[in-house]
């Protein structure tokens, strides 16, 4: 400070401040592509499907993780505290599931769940689960075909 | 014009609402897989549909209007903070319905996936928007400052969006604002659910319309108080 | 913009290093509080470092908001704020260099909170200094936004309170990548995927700061 008294320049003209939040938001642009462009941060998916897990077996090993799959029909046994079942990935990978705790309602043969618990070893196909969860797909479909006209004309 | 449509916004409103529960309840048919659950289609994403993006929607652009200086005015800091206030009823009323749809379906109340938990962080930051409007008297800097707020919170609302997209979740994806753009839901009940969105949409600007009135109100009232208090100030010292 | 942020760092740092307020009271804070986790979790607990991340960075968010408070309290002597304003600094370097002396505050604190845990949690010497990079870079982006959020609470009721309401879901994804992080040093995992979202945090809260701090400021 030289005690001056004089009185000093303002800030910054409007032109150059204008300039400058074009460049940052400029900036925020370039943050977002890439943050988009970065396949974002797959360690915040929910569950690992199961030709994920499959694929990288001998890091999972023994684990906690969520298992995802869709129910292989016929292979639904109730127990007494829980269920076995087989969940198939997208190809002919099986994993054979048995589950404590009653599954939730819309628990059924062909449905999407995800089953927290672990591989029986880090070899085996064997999963040991403590929660069966139903991941059920965003269609809706109603229950009594004929009463309903899907979009494309038929009857379903 | 005008009129008539202010007038007529809560008669249409509880009409559009009660034709969605009646179509919701009676009309619609059971889904295959969610059989009766599926009703909850007709009231879960249109109230989450009005919290994150016609509320919060309504909130950051007042906010943004407001802080850009041709469009200054305390009008815009009203209906900023108006919509903010109902959007938490409707965050904490889509986190709710959800909980309830959630049990049947999924098997639990809650999961910490990406779009639960992005969800709750919403209701959250907009709690905070409410604590930091009680934390300041004085109206230009309390405006100016949940102005900047809002804005940094709404960047929140497109990862809610896309996080079914960018991630793996057990929430499941969009059935009508898909980004192939093809409905997912069938017939009567996606009527069902367009009157909701719509029924729900009226609702939230209803409400934010009588809780602006309030404001209003409630700002020249306390004009009215300081005024009588000076008043009375002054005819004690005479 | 530069100069100005080098300024007002410079004024803060020397704020900071004559009043001592970090080394006699937020230091003492900082590692009573990881003695204690340390005492919560016991023994045989401690010794087993998984918890170790996250109870640093537990630490370190209480730390932080201590020192957003601090930081933003240097204007507060009755008619500072009012002088400022007359000066015409340009708010966003004002903004740059509150945000770089709170920084390199915030990095002392950790290297002296990291030893600590090394010591107190067990955490693995190696893994911590391979996650140093990215805790600094974490602390940063806490050290930017704390700044922004500082500013918003100033002068109303409560300032010390309201900070932690503003900033806890601001904060949670850093807190939560960088503890990510930290544990993927020390156990093996994807350490660069975290990386990537703290600094774009990093970067889009710099540019955020610089556009709106002088809307905060202004009167």
């Amino acid at each position: 400070m030289t005690g001056s008294l004089t009185p000093v320049e303002p800030p910054r003209s409007s032109s150059r401040s204008s300039r400058r939040s074009l460049g940052v938001i400029g900036v925020l642009v370039i943050v977002v592509i890439v943050l988009l462009s970065q396949g974002l941060l797959t360690s915040l998916n929910y569950f690992e499907t199961v030709d994920q897990a499959l694929a990288q077996r001998a890091t999972l090993g023994t684990k906690v993780i969520r298992l995802e799959g869709v129910v292989v029909p016929g292979t639904i046994s109730r127990t007494n505290d829980g269920a076995s079942f087989t969940i198939a990935g997208s190809g002919r990978e099986r994993v054979y599931v048995s589950a404590q705790g009653s599954p939730p309602q819309l628990f059924q043969a062909s449905i999407p769940v995800v089953v927290v618990g672990h591989f029986v070893s880090p070899t085996s196909l064997q999963f040991d689960g403590t929660q069966i969860m139903v991941k059920h797909t965003s269609s809706y479909i109603a229950a009594h075909p004929g009463r309903v006209t899907a979009p494309n004309g038929t009857s379903r | 014009m005008i009129k008539l449509s202010q007038r007529l916004l809560g008669p249409v409103t509880l009409a559009c609402l009660a034709a969605t529960f009646v179509l919701g309840l009676w009309v619609t048919p059971e889904d295959r897989t969610q059989k009766n659950l599926v009703r909850l289609l007709y009231v879960h994403p249109p109230i989450a549909w009005v919290a994150l993006y016609v509320s919060f929607g309504t909130a950051t652009i007042a906010s943004c209007l407001y802080l850009w200086r041709r469009t200054r005015s305390m009008t815009m800091d009203r209906i900023a903070y108006c919509a903010m206030e109902v959007s938490v009823v409707f965050i904490i009323l889509t986190l709710i319905t959800g909980s309830i749809w959630g049990r049947p379906t999924w098997g639990v109340w809650w999961a910490w996936d990406a779009r639960l938990t992005s969800t709750a962080i919403l209701g959250v930051f907009a709690l905070a928007y409410l604590a930091l409007r009680r934390a300041n008297d004085d109206p230009t800097l309390r405006a100016r400052r949940s102005a900047v707020f809002a804005i940094l919170t709404a960047v929140n609302v497109p990862i809610i969006h896309f996080s079914v997209v960018w991630w793996k979740t057990l929430h499941q994806g969009a059935s009508v604002l898909t980004s192939t753009g093809q409905l997912n839901v069938h017939g009567s009940m996606l009527l069902a659910m367009l009157l909701g969105f719509v029924g729900f949409t009226l609702l939230f600007f209803w409400l934010l319309r009588e809780r602006y009135r309030l404001e209003v109100k409630r700002d020249a009232r306390s004009i009215a108080t300081l005024d009588e208090a000076l008043a009375l100030r002054r005819r004690e010292g005479v | 913009m530069i100069a100005v942020a080098r300024l007002v760092a410079a004024k803060d740092l020397r704020i900071e290093a004559r009043s001592r307020v970090l080394l006699w009271q937020v230091l003492p804070f900082g590692v009573i509080a990881l003695l204690l986790s340390g005492l919560a979790l016991g023994p045989a607990q401690a010794g087993n470092s998984s918890a170790g991340p996250g109870l640093f960075y537990l630490v370190t968010l209480f730390v932080t908001l201590l020192m957003i408070n601090r930081s933003q309290s240097l204007e507060n002597a009755p008619g500072t704020r009012a002088s400022v304003a007359t000066l015409g600094l340009d708010p966003a370097g004002v903004f740059l260099g509150k945000a770089l002396a709170l920084t390199v505050e915030l990095w002392v604190t950790g290297i002296v909170l990291l030893a600590g845990s090394v010591l107190v949690l067990h955490t693995a010497l190696i893994g911590t200094v391979q996650a140093l990079p990215s805790i600094l870079v974490t602390l940063a982006t806490l050290a930017v936004a704390g700044t922004l959020y500082g500013a918003l609470t100033q002068g109303g009721d409560g300032p010390a309170t309201l900070l932690p309401v503003l900033t806890l879901p601001a904060f949670a994804p850093l807190l939560i990548a960088g503890e990510r992080s930290f544990s993927a040093a020390l156990h093996g995992g994807a350490l660069w995927e975290w990386w990537v979202i703290v600094l774009v945090a990093l970067v889009a809260y710099t540019a955020v700061g610089i556009l709106l701090y002088g809307v905060l400021e202004e009167s």
